[in-house]
């Protein structure tokens, strides 16, 4: 599983299946400062995704 | 698309912006925000927040003859970061059709926020709070504006709460700038209070105007940059937590009905706008920063 991560970087995780939230939490992000987007869509933390799936992170900037 | 923590449900993109400009309208109403026959200069920084809460405005009242809509940007003058920001204001009023004021701190205060903070960067965020907002309410005193609503979110608003817990700053804590002040002040409002920061980037990427922009690079100066990254680990391990600290800043401010010691509003003896004390926190600034 491709991670693209808010820094642009991207990682390569374990292709087994997993939340979202898992993910993020496993690699130190809170889910309520991201949204992700899988293969181009917006998808809510609870998504269990797997194998090939692209998974973009993108932090939500902060003033408005 | 979103999973509400706080309310346990699940929306897609269509119910997300439904549930949006419902809880929106209803902050409106039920905090008398914006009533017929007001001019509502929209606080536009270009930001997430300031953009989904002129689209929520617009799509509420765009079309009605009795509540006008005017943005007003401000731009300080942060080099490598205003620009984008405010190239999305302009971008959005454009497309909106809405009036659209820009004050620059150049203008007011004959400096950029850049030349203003040298030497002065730790306290980059107090001191440009208080000249952003005298710029704001400039812009809005120029569109003849009754009301000024600003892009706060609950996130903000929860923030503040803490931030003055924390401070022990009671008077802040329980004042509402709201209020009617008699005419010495043009009320401030905010339609976003209760809606959370996640929430507001997922309609902004729903309705496809989201876009990725820079952060100020003087809030890794900010307490509240310490403050933020608390309260969410605090939200996302008790759901909840924001609304229940606003609801109990609102219990707090009943209780003191605006008593709380402080000194009366007057006016500032140089300038002669509203404050309390003898001066302003502007002029303050004007004889400690300002040329």
């Amino acid at each position: 599983m491709n991670l693209i991560l808010p820094d642009r970087s991207t990682r390569v995780i374990d292709p087994a299946p997993a939340t979202v939230e898992a993910i993020l939490i496993q690699e130190g992000i809170n889910p309520l400062e991201v949204m992700v987007v899988r293969n181009g869509l917006l998808i809510p933390e609870d998504t269990l995704v797997s194998g090939d799936d692209e998974l973009r992170i993108i932090r939500i900037s902060h003033g408005g | 698309m979103i999973h509400q923590r706080h309310t346990g449900r699940f929306l897609c993109g269509t119910h997300l912006i439904a549930d949006m400009e419902q809880r929106v309208s209803e902050t409106i109403v039920s905090r008398q925000q914006i009533v017929p026959g007001d001019c509502v200069a929209v606080g536009l920084s270009g930001g997430k927040d300031s953009t989904a809460l002129l689209l929520l405005l617009h799509h509420l009242f765009g079309s009605r003859n009795d509540i006008r809509l005017v943005a007003v940007t401000v731009d300080e003058g942060i080099d490598g970061y205003r620009e984008a920001t405010a190239r999305s204001a302009e971008g959005l009023v454009r497309r909106l059709g809405v009036t659209h004021i820009t004050v620059s701190f150049g203008e007011l205060f004959g400096d950029t926020l850049d030349t203003i903070l040298k030497g002065h960067k730790t306290q980059a965020c107090s001191i440009c709070g208080i000249l952003r907002k005298k710029a704001l309410v400039t812009g809005a005193e120029r569109a003849g504006a009754t009301k000024l609503a600003t892009g706060h979110n609950l996130d903000d608003e929860a923030q503040s709460v803490l931030m003055n817990v924390l401070r022990g700053d009671l008077m802040r804590l329980v004042r509402n700038s709201g209020a009617d002040s008699g005419g010495r002040f043009i009320p401030r409002v905010k339609p976003l209070m209760y809606v959370q920061e996640k929430e507001i980037a997922t309609y902004l990427m729903v309705q496809g105007v989201w876009e990725d922009l820079p952060e100020c690079p003087y809030a890794i100066h900010a307490l509240r940059r310490e403050v933020r990254s608390m309260l969410s680990e605090l939200e996302y391990r008790h759901p909840g937590t924001m609304l229940r600290l606003l609801e109990n800043k609102k219990k707090i401010e009943t209780a003191f009905s605006g008593n709380t010691g402080g000194e009366p509003v007057g006016r500032c003896r140089e300038c002669g706008d509203p404050c309390s004390g003898r001066t302003c926190q502007l002029c303050r600034i004007r004889h400690s920063l300002l040329h």
